[in-house]
């Protein structure tokens, strides 16, 4: 409770705080004073205080997935996507199993203000029933000349477009499968540090390169235990370029293209006897582009509001066999997994408060794999459809109703499955205006 | 880092000492402060606005050709008081532009030079709806408070530019010239000075005075003068500013609680309240739903009045002196209904 309760007490200081300041204030000197000052208005300084942004996300729904063994596990077993054993739900503090019935994201407390003239500074601990997370602490620049920001600590990089955007922010309730099997639940987050530069042309042009630690659960896997080679960290590197024209009015259009490379390792238990047998290392790399554009209607509570969104990304992991108990012949050769995936989506405002969307990906246009043994497979692609409809009472508080069908290529075959979630999201107190 | 922060701000003033004296960069939240800025800046400065007049500036996105305004900006004003509070942080850190943070001297806060109405007296939750704890943000439609606008955003040119002071000095008192005497007219302007009316004007006794001395009343004031003291419904919380000036009282507004739309049982209490209280007439902007006005307006007989808030919200709004000067006309020309018609 107590990680909690204290957000509260933030509050309650700050509230208090504020109304010592409103009650000392005084207006302030030299101001040209309104001639006709109605009582009880004599406030006139706008109450401020040295506290930070404080909120909470808490973020539930109801789900009901038709799947025999479950979803999450068909994403594991996804052909050309499967993950290695010994990764995944152990890597990290907490997984992100989705059950059928009331489901609990983790809720985020996040704080953030300005540490001085120089410096912004964020943390969000992500809590679940399991315990608590760091989910992002770090700094950045704001004052450094010629349009360079630096960034350092854990956060989200910045490549794509829903990277950096937490899982309240999505437009639909899961993210795109392209994310979730190249990059895990987490996406792209990590301790690391960032030097962007907003380049002074006619059009919006920012890029930014960030070095990261490198234990992402999916794509950058690192064990660095016998017999897989240490590897010295920081082990990924990331580039990205966003691009948008300098458009009049209610229209925003934004470009991006991004690469990701680093450091790889994999274990399996090929005989599955609870103990490793087959070790990979080598690098991985993705390369992808995303685009953006967002029209804002000039009508009251988001009516008219257009968005139309998509990524794209391709991922080529370069392995070494390393070892192998059961197969020590094919120990040097390579092996190499080229993977693919986009999503599209556009959403509109219906009505005053009401948004609907659609969602179409694909996953493994290119899926195939050359092995160490010398042969090559190649897998179809699966794919999903998703509707959703949202509805916001306030900038606080949303409701969302969705359901997706997708068809998903295992070893045994397709599997179709239908998904239905109602979800819930709430923020309370001061929470940060989000990005384009 | 600690031998890099007087290095990076070294250099922040070699770039600025180095710089040609190119025309001032001013840019404006709104289609308001632009305007007049516009006015002050004469054309010593490039002055652009981030919303239009058919915006609404309190739901805006941060767009990158948001960024990229602000990102060459010498001075950056805002109404303030949180109307921006959804976008204008992502703008402003995305710019990577350290003159126009907040609390330098190219970030101008209009919000804390005026005195604010609506502040809320007690503990503020998000129950009351969007509430803005500082105080009501639509202070550019009393046109005192844009004499004070003016007056700022002269001084605060003028620490950009120091050899502008002059000018706009000059502009920011011709500004508050014609503010004055459209407010006015121009026969009272030309018997008292422009400070004088406002203070006669809010303590009660203009008009008596005009009369005392044989001056014809004009302007705004006089045109006006038959709506003191009538009742009005409004959409949004955005009209109280310009109704203190004019003696108009808000009965009520169509939004239940301020961001949230009407709902068929709100609006069927103020049909009853519009019967009971003597109400007037409904006002509101033009980009709110005119539906749940003219319901009301159909069971009451009331007038709607529809007129922007902003410069740009409807072609005759041209600036901020035509927006009042729309306002004030349209109002002036509404029939008041039959009971709520007050002497």
């Amino acid at each position: 409770m107590n990680p909690i309760v204290r957000p509260f007490a933030v509050l309650a200081a700050t509230t208090l705080l504020a109304g010592v300041a409103a009650a000392q204030s005084a207006p302030a000197a030299g101001v040209p004073s309104a001639p006709e000052p109605a009582p009880g208005l004599s406030l006139k300084k706008v109450v401020q205080s040295f506290n930070p942004d404080v909120s909470a996300v808490l973020d539930g729904f109801y789900y009901y997935e038709d799947s025999a063994e479950g979803l999450g596990h068909v994403m594991e077993e996804l052909s050309g996507f499967g993950h290695a054993h010994g990764e995944g739900e152990d890597a990290h503090g907490h997984d992100h199993g989705i059950d059928n019935g009331f489901n609990l994201r983790h809720i985020e407390l996040i704080v953030s203000a300005s540490v001085d003239p120089y410096f912004r500074a964020l943390v969000n601990a992500a809590v679940d029933e399991h315990g608590a997370e760091l989910e992002e602490a770090w700094f950045e620049t704001i004052a450094l000349p010629g349009g360079l920001k630096l960034k350092a600590g854990k956060f989200y990089s910045d490549f794509g477009y829903i990277n950096a955007q937490h899982a309240h922010q999505w437009d639909f309730t899961d993210q795109p499968l392209i994310y979730r099997l190249l990059l895990g639940d987490h996406g792209l987050n990590d301790k690391g540090a960032q030097l962007s530069w907003l380049a002074p042309t006619p059009f919006y042009l920012v890029a930014g390169i960030e070095g990261f630690q490198g234990d992402n659960e999916a794509s950058y896997a690192y064990h660095g235990e016998e017999p897989l080679p240490e590897r010295d960290a920081p082990r990924v590197a990331v580039g990205w370029l966003k691009f948008g024209p300098d458009l009049p009015g209610c229209h925003g259009l934004q470009f991006g293209v991004f690469g990701i490379t680093g450091a790889h390792q994999e274990e399996y238990d090929g005989d599955e006897d609870g103990t490793h047998d087959q070790w990979l290392d080598g690098d991985s790399t993705i390369w992808g582009a995303d685009f953006i554009y967002r029209y804002d209607a000039p009508k009251p509570y988001a009516q008219g509001d257009l968005t139309v969104q998509g990524e794209y990304a391709s991922r080529t992991k370069s392995l070494d066999l390393v070892a192998d108990d059961l197969a020590p012949e094919f120990v040097g050769s390579a092996r190499e997994d080229r993977q693919d995936g986009y999503y599209l989506q556009t959403l509109y405002g219906v009505l005053p408060r009401w948004r609907a969307g659609v969602r179409w990906e694909q996953v493994g246009l290119t899926n195939e794999a050359d092995l160490p043994n010398g042969e090559s497979e190649s897998f179809d692609p699966s794919w999903k459809a998703s509707a959703m409809v949202d509805f916001t009472p306030s900038e606080f508080s949303r409701f969302r109703v969705q359901v997706a069908r997708g068809g998903y290529e295992t070893e045994e075959g397709t599997e179709e499955a239908t998904e239905v979630s109602l979800q819930a999201i709430f923020s309370i107190g001061a929470h940060g205006a989000h990005k384009f | 880092m600690r031998t890099m922060i007087p290095a990076a701000a070294a250099l922040v003033a070699a770039a600025a000492l180095a710089a040609p004296a190119a025309p001032l960069r001013v840019v404006a939240t709104t289609s308001d402060l632009a305007d007049i800025a516009r006015a002050v800046a004469g054309d010593r400065a490039g002055v652009r606005s981030i919303c239009t007049g058919a915006d609404d500036p309190h739901m805006m996105q941060g767009k990158p050709s948001f960024i990229l305004a602000a990102r060459d900006a010498d001075l950056w004003i805002r109404v303030g008081l949180e109307l921006e509070i959804g976008w204008e942080p992502v703008v402003l850190e995305g710019s990577r532009n350290p003159r126009i943070q907040p609390g330098q001297p190219g970030h101008l806060d209009a919000g804390s030079l005026i005195e604010p109405i609506d502040v809320p007296a007690g503990p503020v939750t998000r129950e009351m709806g969007d509430v803005h704890p500082s105080g009501n943000p639509h202070f550019w439609v009393d046109p005192w408070n844009a004499r004070i606008i003016a007056t700022a955003v002269a001084e605060r040119l003028a620490a950009l530019d120091a050899g502008g002071a002059g000018a706009y000095a000059a502009n920011a008192a011709s500004f508050r010239k014609a503010v004055d005497e459209r407010m006015f007219g121009a026969a009272a302007l030309a018997k008292i000075p422009g400070d004088e009316l406002w203070a006669l004007r809010a303590a009660g006794t203009l008009d008596e005075r005009l009369k005392r001395e044989g001056i014809a009343g004009g302007g705004w004031d006089a045109m006006m003068r038959p709506l003191r003291g009538a009742r009005v419904f409004t959409y949004h919380r955005s009209w109280g500013y310009f109704a203190r000036r004019f003696g108009l009282e808000v009965a009520g507004e169509i939004e239940p609680k301020p961001g949230i739309p009407p709902s068929g049982a709100h609006l069927d209490r103020l049909v009853a309240k519009a019967k009971s209280a003597g109400v007037a007439l409904i006002l509101q902007e033009p980009f709110y739903n005119a539906r749940a006005a003219r319901r009301i307006a159909e069971k009451t007989g009331l007038p709607v009045v529809l007129t922007p808030i902003s410069v740009g919200g409807a072609p005759e709004a041209k600036d901020y002196l035509a927006t009042i000067d729309t306002a004030v006309a349209r109002l002036a020309a509404a029939k008041p209904s039959a009971e709520g018609a007050r002497q």
